[in-house]
């Protein structure tokens, strides 16, 4: 087998509150293959979003190797390090984290202006991008005139904006209710299926969870259990 | 990822304290060494182990110190030099030594692995992070000291040149610019290099640069203009430069030197910004496409409702446009009031919609926080502009009255009256850019009116071709002529004298049976001289010369002769008025028992190239015994006091931009505040740190950059005022009748370009601070 999209080795991280010292992590190890859809469950504090962070170079572990499309990312500089959340990283949230002052379409639009696309381009993919996700008329909006479940969409919609490698997600349908909820989930199945993109779900709603091809558990900082469907 | 905040600012307090340190030791060494400054000190130095409060004590002490210098040198100049010299020098390696000690300490520390470890746990990031920059101080250190030697250098070279008898050098001020130019250059250079070497601002290595390459210079340039010793052996090399400071103030040439230094300073810290905002993203990438196209959305200067509203404070004050803002809001929301309530009972849908369009339109803090910088920023700007192009119009008015009484250059012989002055006239018209040409004689003596007598300086002049060169005739008020001087007949004689003579013809006491009114020579007094004495065009005044008269027994007798007032004139300068009298040149000559002229005035096409005119005049003459003098020399003091005085108001009134600069320190950090879970989003979406620097930066800019240019609109708007409609003065206490103003194309560029400078680095911290926040603190936030 080729190597794979994503190796972390052995990610320890721990905080510091109010002098004691908590253990989040204590050696996590996973490996994420190209296309992989993933989803990781386990109990609120359970240290789920820290090791997304942590995946997503958002934060740094205080010790482990994690190796992303062949280079370890400890070794690079602030600037690789923007550049491979920019090309190789999608993220949604659980709360959609949009820019307030932007409409739909300059949010979705925003990672291609980063990665120095011309301002036409990009919105010619936003627009595009928008139009998968079922929002084109809302796209002169601004966050604070969308639904929920429409913001959530659009965040998708960001996220995906410059084809990705790998999508991470945390608990992207946490604050929805059930019916707009599935429709983030099948969304996510969607384009996992057709443009190939590998996705790491982090929720608790365990059922949606168990749709999904590969389960890892998080338990006391470490890998409890893995179940492929 | 986190970029180990916790790390540096403990190194540069590291830094801090040590420099306090080494400073307080050697303020307590001073003090030690003499007993009476550690009384002086004493105050002071209780704040040095606290703060930099050392620094000017040292200063202090060392000044002190310095004033003895000269004594001491003069006893044993070269060897008293030569150890303050290798004091000087070992104190600098001392130093030296200290900074490397503590930084390769430093780094072996980092290089621990297991310290390393215990480290990387605490804040994994400061792993990655690189450690002092010797490349970078290296960079630092010497594109300041190099800039420092370029300024002194070229100006030398260039300027120097231009004393020299070919002329091709460049005038004092250009010479100065251009070699000031190339020195800010460099620094902002050595500041771009040493920062992208480092990809962060590296404070730590340029205060050391600063310190060590930088101060040298100037201390040792300050110590030349106090001791004789080093002035006799640099100075001549260097007496451009000291004639240039000199022209700040008289007695303080340092200040020159220390305020390039500043600038210098200066320029370096901008190189280093804008190296590390360049290429802190890994690369060189001075691109702002993004960066612009967020900021502009989070402060959102550019509305025109800011922009007026602003405009509008800063021109009419804060009162009347809050007044006016008050009817126009009432007036607004009466009126969508009503319209919502009618939308209301047809279309319950559209009227919750403006409704809400109506609460979102309302300013946010932040929105209203923008706009009071905006106004803080511009008021500085608009001050600054105002308060120097009324100074410049004091200064202009100044001269004006000074070159319209005397002339824009003398030409003068040494030790002798000049007889072949109609020669000397003739060669000098004809030399590029004279305009005007005209002997004169001066000398003092006493004017006598009656009883009551003042102190004069008569001026012999030749009506004809006065004008040509002074404002006199144009002066001389009503009733009075400049030519009755050459035809003494034609003045009308004072009426009470008229009856005098009539008397006297009558009674035949006196002047004779039938005898005309005595034919007097025509004089011309100032104003204020003529209110003085209580004459009149037509009276009678005498001349008194304490000496020249004859040979009395015991000495020289005064001399007296009488003139009739042929004209009063108002120069406007009150020295001018008061103590100046015109007279005929032959009768100046005559009374002051002198040949010729003292001199021949000059006056020049363009005031401001009067000094090289003057220059080309002396060549023409072929130098001695002939000089020359401009009006710049013959005023000097006056002029370089002013010039110093506009210098200090301009930073004086600097300040004001530098609180503006703290409105907008607190405007971008409560941006940065509001916009915490934004940037780490933003950095999740890619944005490297630099970036969000840009991010921030460009903000801070925005509200300088408008704030500038409003505050130039209205100061200019303020200069056109005062200028076409006036505020009265009262000319008896100002001499002046309304305040003058001149508005100076360079001054006025000045004000608003310090001001973006000064935005620029007051949100450098708060830009700094928004893109060392952890994303993921960011996210756990929610």
């Amino acid at each position: 087998m080729s190597a794979p999209l994503l190796e972390a080795t052995d990610i320890a991280k721990s905080f510091f509150l109010n002098g004691e010292r908590i253990d989040v992590l204590r050696g996590v190890s996973i490996r994420i293959e190209k296309g992989d859809l993933i989803s990781l469950i386990g109990a609120s504090g359970s240290g789920k979003s820290t090791l997304l962070h942590v995946i997503g170079t958002l934060d740094a572990p205080a010790s482990g190797r994690l190796v992303i499309q062949g280079e370890s990312v400890f070794e690079m500089n602030d600037a690789q390090l923007a550049q491979l959340r920019n090309r190789s990283f999608g993220f949604v949230f659980q709360s959609h984290f949009l820019l307030p002052e932007f409409t739909a379409l300059e949010n979705v639009a925003m990672p291609g202006l980063i990665a120095r696309q011309d301002r036409k381009s990009a919105f010619a993919s936003a627009n595009a991008l928008l139009e998968r996700v079922g929002l084109t008329s809302r796209r002169d909006h601004r966050p604070g005139e969308l639904s929920g479940g429409e913001s959530q969409r659009v965040a998708l919609a960001r996220a995906l904006m410059l084809q990705p490698a790998l999508l991470l997600a945390d608990e992207p349908t946490g604050n929805l209710d059930p019916a707009t909820a599935a429709g983030i989930h099948s969304l996510l199945e969607e384009v996992n299926r057709d443009l190939g993109i590998a996705a790491l779900v982090v929720t608790h709603n365990e059922q949606l969870a168990a749709s999904l091809p590969r389960r890892l558990r998080l338990q006391e900082g470490r890998i409890a259990a893995v179940e492929t469907c | 990822m986190n970029e180990g905040v916790t790390r540096r600012p403990r190194r540069s307090l590291l830094l801090a304290a040590g420099l306090c340190g080494a400073v307080a030791l050697g303020n307590i060494g001073l003090g030690l060494h003499r007993a009476d400054l550690l009384r002086n000190q004493a105050p002071t130095m209780l704040g040095i182990g606290m703060s930099w409060g050392g620094l000017p004590a040292a200063a202090r002490a060392f000044r002190n110190r310095a004033a003895q210098l000269p004594q001491t040198l003069e006893r044993t100049p070269l060897a008293a030099a030569r150890s303050y010299l290798l004091i000087g020098l070992g104190f600098w390696l001392a130093g030296a030594a200290l900074v490397g000690l503590a930084f390769g300490g430093l780094r072996r520390v980092r290089s621990d692995p297991h310290k390393a470890g215990v480290l990387a746990s605490l804040a994994p990031a400061s792993g990655m992070r690189s450690d002092f920059h010797w490349g970078t101080l290296a960079a630092y250190g010497l594109g300041f000291f190099l800039a420092e030697s370029m300024v002194v250098l070229a100006y030398a070279v260039l300027a120097g040149r231009s004393l020299a008898s070919d002329g091709a050098g460049f005038e004092p001020g250009v010479g100065f610019a251009i070699s000031f130019g190339v020195g800010v250059l460099i620094a902002l250079v050595g500041g771009f290099v040493g920062a992208s070497h480092a990809r962060r601002l590296a404070i730590p290595e340029a205060t050391i640069a600063i310190l060590y390459f930088g101060l040298p210079i100037p201390i040792v340039l300050s110590f030349l203009s106090r001791s004789p010793f080093l002035m006799m052996k640099l100075g001549h090399r260097l007496r451009e430069l000291v004639y240039l400071s000199s022209l700040l103030g008289e007695s303080r040439p340092e200040l020159g030197y220390w305020l390039v230094f500043a600038a210098l300073a200066l320029a370096l810290f901008l190189g280093m910004t804008i190296g590390f905002v360049a290429t802190s993203s890994g690369r060189f990438d001075a691109r702002f496409s993004y960066e612009r196209f967020i900021a502009s959305r989070h402060v959102g200067v550019f509305r025109p409702g800011l922009i007026v509203s602003v405009l509008a404070v800063l021109v009419l004050g804060v009162i009347p446009p809050l007044i006016l803002l008050g009817i126009v809001r009432a007036a607004q929301a009466m009126a969508e009031r009503v319209r919502i309530r009618r939308l209301g009972q047809t279309q319950p849908l559209e009227a919750a919609r403006a409704l809400h369009e109506l609460e979102a339109s309302a300013q946010t803090p932040t929105q209203l926080m923008t706009a009071i910088s905006v106004g803080g920023v511009g008021v500085g700007v608009m001050a600054l502009i105002i308060v120097l192009s009324v100074m410049s119009g004091f200064e202009d008015d100044l001269r004006q009255k000074i070159v319209g009484t005397h002339a824009d250059g003398v030409v003068l012989k040494s030790g002798e009256s000049m007889e072949d002055y109609p020669e000397v006239m003739a060669r000098t018209r004809n030399v590029r850019g004279v305009v005007g040409v005209t002997p004169f004689l001066m000398s003092e003596g006493m004017v006598a009116a009656r009883d009551i007598m003042s102190g004069a300086l008569i001026k012999g002049i030749d009506p004809q071709s006065a004008g040509s060169v002074t404002d006199l005739p144009r002066t001389i008020l009503p009733g009075g002529d400049l030519a009755w001087l050459t035809k003494p007949s034609s003045i009308p004689i004072a009426p009470d004298e008229a009856a005098l003579v009539e008397e006297a013809a009558r009674t035949g006491v006196g002047e004779g049976e039938g005898a005309p009114v005595e034919l007097l020579s025509g004089i011309i007094l100032g104003r204020e001289l003529a209110a003085q004495l209580r004459v009149s065009v037509g009276d009678r005044v005498n001349l008194i010369s304490p000496l020249g008269g004859a040979i009395g027994p015991t000495g020289p007798l005064p001399k007296a002769k009488a003139f009739r007032v042929a004209g009063i004139f108002y120069s406007g300068m009150y020295e001018y008025d008061s103590k100046l009298v015109y007279v005929l040149l032959q009768d100046a000559a005559d009374f002051f028992n002198l040949k010729g002229a003292t001199g021949v005035e000059v006056k020049v096409a363009d005031v401001d190239a009067a000094r090289s005119v003057m220059r080309s005049i002396l060549d023409v003459l072929d130098g001695y015994p002939y000089r020359t003098r401009d009006w710049g020399e013959m005023n000097s003091n006056l002029f370089a006091a002013l010039r110093l005085e506009k210098l200090v108001m301009g930073i004086i009134l600097s300040i004001i931009v530098v609180v503006a600069a703290g409105l907008i320190v607190a405007t971008v950090i409560m941006l940065v505040l509001e916009k915490r879970k934004e940037i780490a989003v933003l950095k999740a979406l890619g944005v490297p740190n630099g970036g969000i620097v840009k991010i921030f930066l460009t903000e801070g800019l925005q509200i300088g950059v408008l704030g500038g240019a409003l505050g130039l609109i209205a100061g200019l708007v303020w200069c056109v005022f005062i200028d076409r409609v006036g505020i009265r003065l009262d000319p008896q206490v100002y001499y002046i009748h309304a305040l003058p103003v001149r508005i100076v194309p360079f001054q006025t560029a000045l004000a608003p370009l310090v001001a973006v400078m000064v935005t620029f680095l007051a949100s450098l911290y708060p830009a700094l601070k928004a893109s060392q926040l952890d994303p993921a603190e960011g996210f756990r936030s929610e």
